[in-house]
């Protein structure tokens, strides 16, 4: 009796071990079953991290340092993020080509995709502002023309046509920069430019300026040539130089005997 | 006098067909007969005899005779006529060609406003309208200068002064005038009059320096609109919490009143930088709040808006007269011509942790004036 009592409580014993054991199983499988499914994407993040490494190795380490720390001429990269990465690379400011007063836009020297890899890379060490997912240029047209007047124009010009800073440094002109180029630099702040965080101007505000100066690169300069768009500077120049000149000649010509 | 009248009466070919006998080209030029000398002559003495005639003294004109007109120039042959002709056509068809040009530019070419389209539509209908405009301009100069007679014509001047007897007149109606007000005669009258008038010359004595009573005593150039606890907004009008500025950030500010951000006087800028960046004059660290300084942005030299603000190195650049002011130790002038800081905004932070001046600027914002104190 006590026998077979016991060995019904060892048996018990097996069930509870065995039911507890597929519970635990299923539970496990059905937690780790998304993970299971992520695996994919996480792994080519982290493909993308080890090429954005070797990226990083052999054109930004010399200066930058092997660590990430800064070094001779390169300030330390870490926390710095994703956004002053695609800011620096993709308007060919990066790799820089010889010490300047302020970094000069350039050639690209890499691809998007490579971009993307080394921005991961810097990403993955400290972390740092990442730019928004989806369409950067997705914003109120109106809106974007106020902010940048207001924020923008007095260094950049109210056409994007930059202008002069202080003991040779300028603000670039904006034509030429793509819309991730711009959202970062507004994010990051590069070198002279001030930072504009999200509380002071938030995703949809930044949108909406990226559109505008988008808007004001592409519309075309209806009379012909722009005269990089200084307004009245350049246009007075041109009058006064070339059409005045034009003029004189043009009346000699009819004072002129024949 | 520019066209003799006998000149004007004439047919203009026949007037283009005017030449000296010994440049006609010979048996073949139909185009009317020589030009008699003589004609030109008979001008010149009628001018003379007119102006003789006015009993005036002028430019005796018979000294300076009028140049015969000049022939030379005239094409010498038929050929070389038609050539001219040609040529001045050519320019005539030129301007028709402009403006067909430019109506099938205009037309045919698709634009619509705000679409990027053709970039060069504009730039045709210039040049097309360049052609129209400057074919028949030039066509009209050409043909001046190759197919005109060149006459250098001299004006004679009018006598400039009335003739004498009606300067006569007028002398003996002013006298006649002053008499009749009665002053040559009337001592009393004439002397009270000028001691009147006299004291005139006493009236600006104000003016020369005894004008302070009227000084502005509400200093309205040296006061604006911002007063402790007004809060600091932005252009749209939403106020400025501490934390909205990263480090490195700045932000256009105007005093929460209303039209606060129409005041004239009254937008700053509001720099946020590292703590330890500043150095801040003594009397002025209290005026900082977290490495948040506020400067008013409108230049001490000539007043243009200073909010060229360089993160790196803190220089707050005047686009206008290129005043650089660094931003770190109280908008000092470290370069051009502005001749002293810009004045600071002192700040804190209320209950809900908007940011809050804590009074009017110490001193005049903008440029410099007389009475600045």
């Amino acid at each position: 009796m006590r026998r077979t009592s016991t060995s019904r409580t060892r048996r018990s014993g097996y069930a509870v071990v065995l039911l507890a054991l597929s519970v635990i199983g299923t539970l496990y499988t059905a937690v780790a079953g998304p993970s299971a499914a992520t695996e994919e994407p996480a792994s080519s993040q982290s493909m993308a991290i080890e090429e954005g490494r070797d990226f990083y190795l052999s054109g930004c380490s010399t200066c930058h340092g092997l660590d990430l720390t800064g070094g001779a001429g390169g300030p330390s990269l870490i926390g710095v993020g994703a956004s002053s990465v695609i800011f620096q690379v993709e308007s060919g400011r990066m790799p820089l080509s010889a010490g300047f007063q302020q970094a000069p836009r350039k050639d690209v020297r890499y691809t998007r995709e490579q971009i993307d890899a080394l921005a991961a890379y810097i990403q993955s060490n400290g972390g740092g502002l990442t730019l928004p997912e989806g369409d950067l240029t997705d914003g109120d047209l109106q809106l974007g023309g106020a902010l940048f007047r207001t924020n923008c124009a007095s260094c950049h010009n109210f056409a994007g046509s930059g202008g002069a800073l202080t003991y040779g440094k300028y603000a670039p002109e904006l034509e030429q920069a793509s819309p991730r180029v711009i959202y970062s630099a507004m994010q990051s702040g590069p070198e002279s430019m001030p930072r504009y965080g999200d509380n002071q101007l938030t995703e949809l505000e930044k949108k909406s300026i990226v559109r505008y100066v988008r808007y004001i690169s592409e519309s075309e300069d209806v009379g012909g040539a722009g005269l990089g768009r200084y307004g009245p500077l350049t246009e007075g120049l041109v009058i006064w130089v070339v059409g005045i000149t034009v003029l004189v000649l043009m009346t000699l010509w009819i004072g002129a005997r024949a | 006098m520019s066209n003799p009248p006998s000149d004007a009466d004439r047919p203009l070919a026949d007037q283009l067909s005017s030449r000296p006998p010994d440049e006609a080209s010979g048996p073949g030029d139909t185009r009317g007969s020589s030009v008699d000398q003589d004609e030109f002559q008979n001008t010149d003495s009628r001018a003379q005899l007119q102006a003789e005639g006015r009993g005036e003294a002028q430019l005796d004109s018979s000294k300076t005779p009028e140049p015969a007109p000049d022939y030379s120039h005239l094409p010498p042959s038929d050929r070389d006529w038609n050539i001219a002709e040609r040529k001045v056509a050519g320019l005539f068809f030129l301007a028709v060609l402009g403006v067909l040009g430019f109506l099938v530019t205009f037309f045919a070419v698709e634009q619509e406003f705000g679409q990027p389209g053709n970039v060069y539509f504009t730039p045709l209908l210039g040049i097309f309208m360049t052609m129209a405009l400057g074919g028949v301009g030039a066509g009209t100069v050409l043909w001046a200068k190759l197919l005109m007679v060149d006459e250098e014509a001299v004006q004679e001047r009018h006598p400039f002064g009335s003739d004498p007897d009606e300067r006569a007149a007028t002398a003996k109606a002013l006298r006649q005038g002053i008499e009749d007000t009665g002053l040559p005669r009337r001592k009393l009258l004439r002397r009270s009059l000028m001691l009147g008038a006299g004291s005139l010359a006493l009236l600006p004595l104000p003016f020369l320096g005894f004008l302070g009573r009227f000084q502005h005593k509400e200093r309205v150039l040296a006061t604006t609109s911002w007063r402790e606890g007004v809060r600091l907004i932005r252009q749209n009008g939403t106020p400025v919490k501490l934390g909205d500025l990263q480090i490195g950030g700045v932000e256009s500010v105007f005093p929460d009143v209303e039209h606060g951000t129409l005041k004239a006087d009254s937008p700053a800028l509001l720099i946020r930088m590292r703590p330890e960046d500043l150095q801040l004059p003594a009397e002025q660290q209290e005026w900082a709040y977290q490495g948040h300084v506020v400067y008013s942005s409108i230049c001490t030299h000539l007043g243009c808006p200073v909010k060229l603000y360089e993160q790196q190195t803190h220089n707050l650049l005047c686009p206008c007269h290129q005043s650089i002011f660094k931003a770190s130790t109280g908008a000092t002038v470290i370069f051009g011509p502005a001749a002293r800081a810009l004045p600071q905004l002192a700040i804190s932070v209320d209950d809900e942790g908007y940011f809050v001046a804590g009074g009017d600027f110490a001193e005049s914002i903008g440029p410099s004036y007389w009475e600045r104190g």
